[in-house]
């Protein structure tokens, strides 16, 4: 450091650059400020005896903690694991990245690896090669994505409004969340009748405490559940409310209604709630990979999630977040692979968190891309917000990757806006609800967010809500309400959504719905990648519509624009 | 899509089990566009009996537009197929919880938060669920987690 | 981040008194302090003196003639244990919990522990006029009113900036944590510091 108060001109100007509002610590591996590479974790290995694993990672089962015992007796399949074991942990990363071995053949050896075992496989890999085998071990061929929808006033009739356009965008999922909790039943049924106003399928969730969360599924005023939270270490599991066995029930529970569900994990969560046990992030990470698979869960939203800015702030921290993605995917389980959080004040830094996602492909490259401009944001922030998506758009266009999601022009955006608008005040009326007037219908139809909306009377609406509770309201009445309201096209796209927990087929892994109401899922939607040429790439009126953009000049008459 | 012809007709829906078809998850998956005559809800009606008219008349209640056990074993078999084993025996699982009313199922899920029970009150649920709903599945689950909590000293006390 | 707007200095003495025990007074908040709250720590994340911190959350409180409990809780750091732990002892069954880093939760004894009745989650958020809302309306909630909750105040890049140093200093406050132990009665006094 030079003791001199006179700076030159270029750290000033780098001063002023946003990434150095981020925040940046030192490694602190004792307490698992670290990323995946810590003296700490354990080194791999394994013993059978008599069909039962008696010894994880250097761990007799004597001292095995409840996550260990899970994992041992649920997640590794005791007939592969020695086997498994047994290939060295660079053989195995050879393979994950050789297009001639299958992801078949990847799942028959990864089924037997232990925590140790799958994070010594990916210390040997550098990003490049984690995207490689992302894009074979994704488990749907077609790449999809996922938006928030909130407000920051909890407001219903933004909610609605965001999720008619995001569905229009190609959004298959959109999930919503409260800043006041009590607001959820009014949200919930607004995000529900919005979603299918934009195209039908869209499936839609609620981000709750869990018990409240499984009511809201049970009744139909949600299609799916993903906050499901797991943990990498007992003590924070507890901190929770919950073990791995309550969430196994958890799971079966949603699945007995014939709502699918994912789990939610991601690294930096035990070390932000303080006990880490001085493991590495993506250590502790992989131990709620490993438990999602033994519940018999079909996905999980990882990818650091709502921690980012822990393992953002260490070294190699983006490179575990791809790693944690791309162990979801090699153990065959569904993977909404994050970029939903704020990352970074940095435009370069954001779009370089999420290439190892787009590039590859994911099951939901975003579990949360913002619907809404980032001040409305109810998760604190999106990586990629309502102003990035003409970027979002180009990048797509730019690279031919699709990232699920596509340029629409302005009246459509505008018309189903409006129609997501009046169709919520046609539920609302229906169901005795507080009314939506013209106003404020006309206000969400050009709104960019909250700010450009009337407010509403917040303790009329949290009483409508209790009393939505009370009244038993399930999704059917919304149907009702819809057709009521003369949105039969919509009454009958929600009939179908919620028609689908009777055949169970979204309970398969990765499976979403088209805008034709078909399932698609691992099981009829397998990748089968096998290097250049194969898999899924986006072509024919795919590719088309993702050439168009806001503005693009004619080829036939330079003076003009199309799209 | 071809379909094979050895598959037993459904004539008398409900006579077959879901052990009995015969399944191929390439051929026979989705359920609902593939094989619908294998699927009814647990009030016994058919998936093309859920219409919005029937909706409108009054027909269709929230009991409806639930999954029956069978739909779930063949889920599972599904599944089991695919090379997913675990989530077969949670959909297994789940063909068991069918039976429980909600505020039971949400109940059981509280009791089994750490620190939430005794291991005589997780017994008992156990055998309740044993007894009374013939979850043999379940019922292990929730033992093998009082035995777990027992040796991690995360029971009530 | 937050204005602290703080222009005198006060310090804050807190007394132990033994364990707290269950409230008697149906017209009482109680205030639950996570372990290190005004001890080793003594400003959030934003440098608001938890002097300043407790003073906003107890005027709240007594400007709605509802009487305040301050207790400390040290058998975790964990805010929904806390504050429900706080609200199980709270007279009324209402409880503020703040950890010292400055996150904030009014929870209710009824409720399960992981839901609440208003979260702030983003201590760099929590300025000293949230602090007097938030007390406000756990004194309002106590007197069985239903208060339109305090505006969720939301900053979309207070992750990037702050996430990991909080996880540095919850990891601190972690290591006062005393498994197992009860939660204390304290005594909170307000001295003005010596200018300069």
């Amino acid at each position: 450091m030079t003791t001199s108060a006179r700076r030159s001109k270029r750290t000033e100007a780098l001063e002023q650059r946003p990434v150095n509002l981020d925040g940046f610590v030192e490694e602190w591996p004792e307490v698992g400020m670290v990323a995946m590479d810590s003296p700490y974790d354990p080194e791999p290995g394994v013993r059978v005896e008599d069909g039962v694993i008696v010894e994880l990672d250097g761990k007799p089962r004597a001292e095995f903690d409840f996550l260990d015992q899970f994992i041992a007796d649920h997640a590794i399949d005791v007939d592969a694991t020695e086997q498994a074991m047994a290939i060295p942990a660079v053989d195995i990363a050879h393979l994950l990245i050789d297009p001639r071995a299958t992801r078949r053949d990847v799942l028959a050896v990864t089924r037997g690896l232990t925590p140790a075992k799958l994070l010594e496989v990916v210390k040997t890999m550098n990003v490049v090669e984690m995207m490689m085998a992302l894009q074979k071990m994704r488990a749907r061929r077609t790449p999809a994505n996922q938006a928030h929808a909130t407000s920051a006033r909890d407001n219903p009739v933004q909610v609605a409004a965001d999720a008619a356009e995001a569905s229009l965008r190609g959004f298959r999922e959109l999930e919503t969340t409260l800043g006041v909790v009590r607001y959820a039943p009014l949200v919930a049924i607004a995000l529900q009748v919005g979603a299918q106003a934009g195209t039908p399928g869209v499936l839609t969730q609620c981000a709750l405490e869990e018990a409240t969360e499984l009511e809201l599924g049970m009744r139909g005023i949600t299609a799916y559940a993903e906050t499901i939270s797991v943990y990498g270490t007992e003590p924070v599991f507890c901190d929770g409310d919950d073990t791995p066995w309550s969430k196994a029930f958890l799971a079966s529970a949603y699945a007995s209604r014939g709502i699918k569900m994912r789990f939610t994990s991601g690294t930096g969560s035990e070390v932000q709630m303080g006990n880490a046990e001085g493991k590495s992030m993506l250590y502790l990470e992989i131990r709620c990979i490993l438990v999602t698979k033994g519940a018999g869960v079909q996905g999980l939203q990882n990818g650091s999630i709502s921690c980012i800015g822990v393992p953002g702030a260490v070294p190699a921290g983006i490179r575990a977040v791809l790693a944690e993605n791309l162990i979801a995917s090699m153990v065959d389980l569904e993977c909404a692979s994050g970029n939903d959080q704020s990352f970074s004040h940095s435009d370069m830094r954001r779009v370089a968190r999420l290439l190892p996602q787009l590039l590859p492909g994911t099951d939901f490259v975003c579990s949360g891309y913002s619907s809404t401009p980032n001040y409305d944001n109810m998760f604190a922030g999106s990586n990629v917000d309502a102003e990035d998506y003409d970027d979002w758009n180009v990048l797509q266009r730019d690279l031919q990757v699709d990232g699920g999601l596509r340029h629409v022009p302005e009246a459509e955006l505008l018309a189903v806006r409006n129609r997501a608008a009046r169709a919520l005040q046609g539920v609302f009326a229906h169901l005795g609800l507080p009314p939506i007037t013209g106003r404020e219908i006309e206000a969400v139809t050009y709104a960019h967010g909250s700010k450009d909306l009337p407010p509403r009377d917040v303790l009329e609406d949290l009483k409508a809500a209790q009393s939505v509770l009370d009244r038993g309201v399930t999704g059917l009445d919304i149907v009702k309400g819809l057709d009521a309201a003369g949105f039969t096209d919509m009454a009958h796209s929600l009939l179908a959504v919620l028609r689908q927990r009777v055949s169970g087929d979204l309970l398969h892994t990765s499976a979403i719905l088209t805008p034709e109401l078909e399932t698609l899922s691992a099981v009829n939607d397998t990748n089968d990648y096998a290097g250049p040429g194969t898999g899924y790439r986006p072509s024919g009126a795919r590719w088309e519509e993702m050439k168009r953009l806001r503005h693009v000049v004619s080829a036939q008459n330079p003076e003009r624009e199309v799209g | 899509m071809q379909r094979r012809c050895n598959v037993t007709p459904l004539t008398v829906p409900g006579v077959t089990t879901p052990s009995q078809v015969d399944l191929d998850p390439g051929r026979d998956y989705p359920l609902a566009a593939r094989r619908p005559e294998l699927l009814k809800t647990p009030t016994g009606k058919r998936i093309d009996e859920l219409t919005m008219e029937a909706v409108l008349a009054g027909e269709v209640a929230p009991e409806d537009l639930r999954i029956a056990p069978e739909t779930l074993r063949l889920q599972a078999r599904i599944a089991e197929q695919s090379g997913r084993p675990q989530l077969a025996q949670n959909f297994r699982r789940a063909a068991e919880l069918t039976a429980l009313p909600d505020e039971l199922v949400l109940s059981i899920y509280n009791s089994l938060r750490p620190r939430a029970s005794t291991k005589q009150q997780l017994t008992d649920i156990a055998d309740e669920l044993e007894s009374a709903y013939s979850a043999t599945l379940c019922a292990a689950l929730v033992r093998e987690a009082a035995d777990v909590y027992e040796r991690r000293n995360i029971l009530a006390s | 981040m937050a204005d602290t707007g703080v222009s005198t200095r006060r310090t804050l003495r807190l007394d132990e008194r033994g364990t707290a025990g269950p409230g008697s007074r149906t017209d009482e908040v109680v205030i639950g302090l996570s372990p290190a709250f005004g001890d080793f720590f003594t400003k959030t994340i934003v440098d608001i003196p938890h002097a300043e911190v407790l003073r906003e959350l107890l005027a709240g409180i007594e400007e709605q003639g509802v009487h305040a409990r301050v207790i400390r809780f040290r058998g975790g750091s964990d805010l929904a244990v806390i504050a429900h732990a706080a609200a199980k002892l709270s007279g009324s069954g209402i409880a503020v919990g703040v950890l010292s880093r400055g996150t904030t939760m009014i929870h209710q004894k009824d409720l399960v522990r992981l839901s609440n009745l208003e979260l702030f989650p983003q201590a760099p958020l929590m300025d000293l006029d949230a602090f007097r809302k938030v007390g406000r309306n756990a004194a309002r909630y106590a007197k069985g009113e239903s208060p339109e909750p305090v505006p969720a105040r939301n900053d979309f890049m207070a992750r990037p900036r702050w996430q990991a140093k909080a996880a540095l200093l919850h990891i601190k406050e972690t290591e006062f944590v005393v498994p197992g132990a009860d939660p204390v009665e304290l005594d909170v006094r307000f001295q003005l510091a010596d200018a300069g």
